[in-house]
């Protein structure tokens, strides 16, 4: 299965500007990885890949893209593949992992998560576009479930189905974003468990979870710039409880508070990821 | 070639304001993208008021990435600068992958159209591209910058630091305040600034006289340490006598010293 063999599991949060030199000059933090943007680091120099590398030396990274564009009618252009190629190299990560959706326009760049009309044949060539990039990666690729606000035109069948058709195609992982998946359910009205039961969770390699913003109109925006409210956490631990432990991301992207308040949300989610396992193991014990 | 989904995304997102509730106008975005009707039926049944909150999102992120980048001149333009900016989103959009990138793509689009806008200050363009070369010079990729330890030779090129750029203004831009409030104009008063990546990876500012910044273009374009000596002498008008040879010397030490000079371009092989 794709991504096995590694052996890191447990709550990992991403890596801002705003601690970094916290983190390089500080003790070692609690945390069990650190997840970067590749996108901030490759093609270029200076101190911020400097800075990766020393964090790489000491603590697990994952690296998780957001210009892939993995749905996009024109491929990704190969020298954008192999200078990410280089970089999931250099930061010694155990997959790469991009998003389900599309973000350019031919050469118009519009740096946005967008979402794809769900249909079989892009199912079809999104699954072709994450074989290419792990072929020229040499990593196996998770994809994430994104937020979408407006679904473009008739859609053809449902999300799960359409996730599970790109992930089994390419035999790739999945980056199960619980959030995303909550905020989907509460702005168009469905079942996030139910939904969550839809997906191949023996593929699930990693979990994102992130906080979010409702606007006055009522729809929820994914802005990953608050805390991780409390009915996230329980469909995390509702997630866990059925997938089994692995790696749990804290994405924090805006309003970035103090590194002590993050580290705190992430003893609260390894609270919550505790109490699934637990969960997870009870009728084990019971049954031994 | 984008289909007519990405294409009708990036029209929304990058082109002229649409209203959600003006049906023929969401209609005509629908058609002159391309959309099929089925598709286009089902958008305009949904409701296409949360389609449009990717104009907002995307334009967003463009604009806080320039921001971060060229805030003062961006304030200082404030009206112009969101005019231009709309109008760059609209008839070329980003193009790099890499949104640090996006201000030097705006700013190559600016270049010849402020120089021609009378609404535009002489001197925008001087502090939007010191302000750029911030970002550029701190993230340039750059190999391994080494110094070789070996003297200068008047036959042979000098290798810098990649991540170097000589900058020329017309006005002292350098010279402004941080402060984004600030509306001061800068002095007219042409200036010439090497700015490199120290080997700590700090941005540095060297203010040049004309005739070192003469010196230095040339070095920097490869040539010879002599011939660019000679060459900048005779273009300036400045006789190359002791005080010249003294004073490229003491740059070239400083600039040693510095970390931005490496030593002496050596022949490969």
């Amino acid at each position: 299965m794709p991504g096995e063999g590694h052996n890191v599991t447990g709550v990992g949060l991403g890596l801002r500007w705003e601690f970094l030199e916290e983190v390089l000059d500080g003790p070692p933090l609690d945390l069990a990885f650190w997840e970067v943007c590749p996108e901030n680091s490759m093609h270029r120099g200076g101190y911020y890949p400097h800075a990766l590398a020393r964090i790489a030396e000491r603590y697990p990274v994952f690296t998780h893209g957001l210009t892939l564009s993995i749905g996009a009618s024109d491929p990704a252009p190969l020298d954008y593949l192999t200078e990410l190629r280089d970089e999931t190299r250099r930061l010694k990560t155990p997959w790469h992992s991009d998003h389900l959706c599309f973000g350019n326009a031919g050469p118009r760049m519009l740096h946005e998560l967008l979402p794809l009309k769900q249909s079989t044949a892009n199912a079809r060539r999104a699954a072709e576009r994450v074989r290419r990039a792990q072929d020229v990666l040499g990593l196996p690729m998770l994809v994430e479930n994104i937020t979408w606000y407006a679904h473009p035109g008739r859609r053809e069948i449902p999300e799960a189905e359409f996730i599970t058709e790109v992930v089994e195609r390419a035999d790739a992982g999945l980056l199960l974003d619980v959030n995303n998946v909550w905020v989907n359910a509460q702005n168009h009205g469905f079942d996030p468990q139910a939904f969550i039961l839809g997906l191949p969770l023996e593929r699930v390699r990693q979990i994102h979870v992130a906080g979010h913003t409702r606007t006055a109109s009522g729809l929820i925006l994914d802005t990953h710039g608050a805390a991780v409210v409390d009915p996230v956490i329980e469909l995390l631990e509702w997630t866990l409880e059925r997938t089994g432990p692995m790696p749990v991301l804290l994405e924090r992207d805006h309003d970035v508070p103090e590194l002590a308040e993050l580290l705190a949300e992430v003893h609260r989610l390894r609270e919550a990821y505790d109490r699934a396992l637990a969960r997870r193991e009870a009728p084990l014990a019971r049954s031994a | 070639m984008p289909e007519a989904l990405e294409i009708a995304f990036a029209e929304l997102a990058l082109g002229p304001e649409l209203s959600p509730d003006d049906p023929v106008a969401v209609r005509a975005w629908l058609d002159q993208s391309g959309v099929d009707r089925e598709d286009a039926q089902a958008i305009v049944d949904a409701g296409v008021d949360r389609l449009f909150v990717y104009r907002t999102l995307i334009r967003t992120t463009l604009r806080e990435a320039v921001e971060c980048a060229i805030p003062r001149t961006a304030h200082r333009l404030g009206a112009v600068f969101d005019e231009y900016f709309a109008r760059y989103l609209r008839e070329v959009g980003p193009r790099s992958r890499f949104l640090r990138d996006v201000t030097t793509e705006l700013l190559d689009f600016c270049a010849p159209l402020w120089a021609a806008d009378r609404r535009v200050p002489p001197w925008a363009m001087d502090l939007a591209r010191h302000e750029a070369v911030q970002v550029v010079v701190a993230s340039e990729l750059a190999g391994p910058g080494n110094a070789n330890r070996q003297p200068l030779e008047l036959e042979l090129p000098v290798r810098f630091v990649e991540a170097v750029r000589l900058m020329r203004y017309d006005h002292a831009v350098h010279r402004l305040s941080d402060a984004l409030q600030d509306r001061t104009p800068p002095v007219t008063e042409p200036t010439r600034l090497l700015v490199y990546r120290s080997p700590e990876h700090d941005v540095r500012y060297l203010e040049l006289t004309p005739l070192a910044a003469a010196i230095l273009e040339r070095l920097l374009a490869g040539a010879p340490l002599g011939a660019a000596v000679v060459e900048a002498c005779r273009a300036a008008g400045t006789p190359l006598g002791e005080s010249v040879r003294s004073g490229t010397a003491t740059l070239l030490a400083d600039l040693a010293e510095r970390g931005a000079l490496l030593g002496p371009k050596l022949q490969e092989g």
